[in-house]
């Protein structure tokens, strides 16, 4: 993405293996760490608020409908913000969420067996990750426009295909409906599915060498070109990420409803960048934490509960998150890169 | 440390944002608290009955009223109206949630938030019996919070379905059958015999409750010993609907009614009457009203209209969940709020149901 700010990773050494994280991510880890303990504050200061006006809100169901309600979206945020640190965008997970749901629901009718249809569900993400990678790295349009362009194509097949109408599992979803399944005390499969996929990309983004190339792609292309990163094997690889994930998301949504909607999704893109963005992804690309977006979700899903619980009317939903988004907003710009 | 310093700033501002909205809301829309009821009742009370209470009222119950359509779909307005007058004279807090655009996963989410508030009853709308099956049975037969179904029933037969207490709404089948009826009494009664040929305009095929108000109609043709009307998709375009109307006249010049399942088809065929000069030839009959579709009973291009009485539907739900809580009264298994045939002998009660609730 646009300018690579060169100020972590100006090179004072010999481009060596670990080199990117001991020149620039011990010092803003410290930072980032910040930001999700900003996450934190917050997720802690609206759930005092909620329980103020109704105390029902520190229930243990009330949590757990929290928890379930940020899993779907969460999964999805993980991968989102892990394409956004990578310095691009992915408008289509709304579209893949909503084809995987409906075509695992399609498979199972026609007698697929439901593991058989996760399987091919997702390796159609997949696939669509590839193409959304392709359209941008080898055809050069920017990632927000190629999955803006893609969101709509899958989208209009969906409503082709239902016709407009929603589609029902009639058979039994087997062991795929494990992706839902509440647990004793409510707390959904979905939830622990969100908390082991958050950890999982954390610990790559943290922990492996493919995670250091993706901040240095995505902050600063120009020198992981010269640390000799292939910026096309790690962006194409985000990409499949974020869109596999997505499909996780629709497989989620298809065990718990059982039926989807042709709308299904639609408003999803932006709820997940607006997660992430609040969680401390910057939209310049290479900066940004998994724990933070998925903090950032649950703080959402958090708003989302307390208000029908305070009583608030649904319209104020918006709102909220749209004043989170802004301060969040000012929050990356005071800690992003441009002031230093 | 500067930009330390700054975030916390900026996370206090969000929180004070936060707070700060949620306390306008709250202060102005009421919360689930008993402690705050005192607080919001004069609000809530000018805004739904604009009689302005002077004193602050306790609510004795608690009850949510979960649809799939809000504000933002002018049908809506109404029902909300209704809810919030019949809680208001009954000390009942109505916490009224729609969307901002239809979605299942809206709907569950809301019924699974509003039951973690333990309130004394549930009102809901059943969309995606699906999708509502599983929460609401827990919400049911679980928790215990009795539950009301509004404006969309549960189709499956009872023993299968979803174990609510009541349904108060229209029956779909019933209005189209009934209008049908209707429709061919009045040609006896004013040519003498019935029509010769109709034409059903549907504008979302497909769609359970346009496809069973559809049904109606030609099950009563059927009945009366006639060919049963044709159902053209006449799309939610009022233009292609107006083209498609035409055409199709154009092919069965017989044609003496459209039937049309909403306004979005009943419009265009209005103006398509007037624009050809067929008034006296073709006849509108139609589900649902409003203020043009008003106008075309008074100067008879609409035969009739069947009313759903959307207030009702927001205000009698209220009243048998609070029989049931206060009394411990049943509520019977249905209650209709229509179809009430609305033809020129109706015009001036309906004009003030639309004057006084906003809609009919």
């Amino acid at each position: 993405m646009a300018g690579a700010p060169t100020s972590f990773l100006s090179l004072k050494g010999p481009p060596v293996e670990g080199g990117v994280s001991e020149l620039g991510v011990s010092r803003l880890s410290s930072v980032l760490a910040y930001r999700e303990v900003g996450v934190l504050a917050a997720i802690l200061g609206f759930l005092a608020a909620f329980a103020a006006v109704n105390p029902s809100m520190l229930s243990a169901e009330a949590i757990t409908r929290v928890l379930n309600l940020a899993s779907d979206r969460g999964i999805v945020a993980v991968g989102v913000a892990f394409l956004m640190i990578g310095g691009e965008f992915d408008l289509s997970v709304g579209s893949v969420y909503g084809l995987s749901a409906l075509t695992f629901i399609e498979l199972v009718n026609h007698g697929v067996d439901p593991l058989l249809a996760v399987a091919l569900v997702l390796a159609i993400a997949a696939a669509i990750g590839v193409g959304n990678a392709a359209l941008t790295l080898y055809g050069g349009i920017p990632s927000f426009i190629a999955t803006l362009g893609t969101m709509w194509i899958i989208r209009a097949f969906i409503y082709v295909y239902t016709g407009g109408l929603s589609r029902f599992a009639e058979a039994d979803l087997g062991a795929a409906s494990l992706f839902y399944r509440e647990l004793a005390g409510g707390l959904a499969t979905s939830a622990l599915i969100f908390a082991a996929v958050a950890a999982v990309f954390h610990f790559i983004l943290t922990s492996t060498p493919f995670g250091n190339h993706l901040q240095a792609v995505g902050g600063a292309p120009g020198v992981a070109r010269a640390l000799g990163i292939s910026i096309t094997r790690v962006k194409t690889l985000a990409f499949i990420a974020s869109s596999v994930l997505a499909a996780v998301g629709g497989l989620v949504y298809a065990a718990r409803f059982k039926s989807v909607e042709a709308v299904t999704g639609v408003e999803l893109p932006l709820e997940v960048i607006a997660a992430s963005v609040i969680g401390g992804c910057s939209l310049q690309g290479g900066v940004g934490t998994i724990l933070g977006a998925a903090l950032g979700a649950l703080l959402v899903s958090e708003i989302s509960v307390g208000l029908v619980l305070a009583g608030v009317p649904g319209y104020w939903y918006i709102g909220f998150i749209g004043a989170l988004l802004v301060v969040a907003g000012v929050i990356n710009q005071r800690l992003g890169w441009r002031g230093e | 440390m500067d930009s330390r310093v700054l975030t916390l700033a900026a996370v206090v501002v969000a929180l004070l944002i936060g707070l700060g909205v949620g306390y306008a809301v709250w202060g102005g829309k009421g919360a689930a608290s008993t402690e705050t009821a005192t607080a919001t009742t004069t609000a809530a009370g000018q805004e739904a009955s604009g009689a302005g209470q002077p004193e602050a009222k306790e609510y004795k119950y608690t009850v949510y009223f979960i649809s799939h359509g809000g504000p933002g779909d002018p049908w809506w307005g109404p029902v909300i109206k209704g809810a919030e007058l019949a809680g208001d004279l009954l000390g009942v807090k109505v916490i009224y949630q729609g969307p901002e655009k239809f979605s299942v996963q809206w709907l569950v989410n809301a019924l699974e938030s509003a039951a973690a508030a333990n309130p004394d009853g549930i009102i809901i709308t059943i969309t995606n019996y699906q999708a509502l099956d599983e929460p609401l049975r827990r919400v049911i037969e679980e928790k215990g919070i009795p539950v009301i179904a509004v404006n969309v029933p549960d189709p499956r037969p009872e023993g299968e379905r979803i174990p609510y207490m009541s349904y108060v709404g229209q029956d779909e089948y019933q209005a189209g059958y009934q209008l049908a009826k209707y429709v061919i009494k009045w040609f006896q009664e004013n040519l003498g015999r019935p029509p010769k040929a109709a034409v059903i305009g549907i504008h979302e095929p497909g769609h359970v409750g346009l496809e069973t108000r559809a049904k109606g109609i030609q099950d009563a043709f059927r009945e009366a010993g006639l060919t049963p009307p044709e159902k053209i998709d006449i799309t939610t375009d009022t233009a292609q609907a107006y083209s498609r109307f035409e055409s199709y006249l154009q092919a069965h010049p017989d044609v003496e009614v459209i039937f049309t399942l909403g306004p979005l088809g009943a419009h265009p065929a209005m103006d398509l009457i007037r624009d050809k000069g067929l008034q006296g030839k073709v006849y509108v009959a139609t589900v649902d009203l409003d203020d043009k579709i008003l106008k075309g009973i008074e100067d008879g291009v609409v035969i009739a209209a069947v009313s759903q009485q959307p207030f009702a539907q927001g205000f009698l739900p209220v009243v048998f969940m609070y029989l049931y809580l206060e009394y411990g009264i049943m509520p019977p298994s249905h209650v209709p709020t229509g179809p009430t045939i609305i033809d020129k002998s109706l015009l001036d009660l309906v004009k003030k149901q639309i004057e006084t609730t906003g809609g009919a």
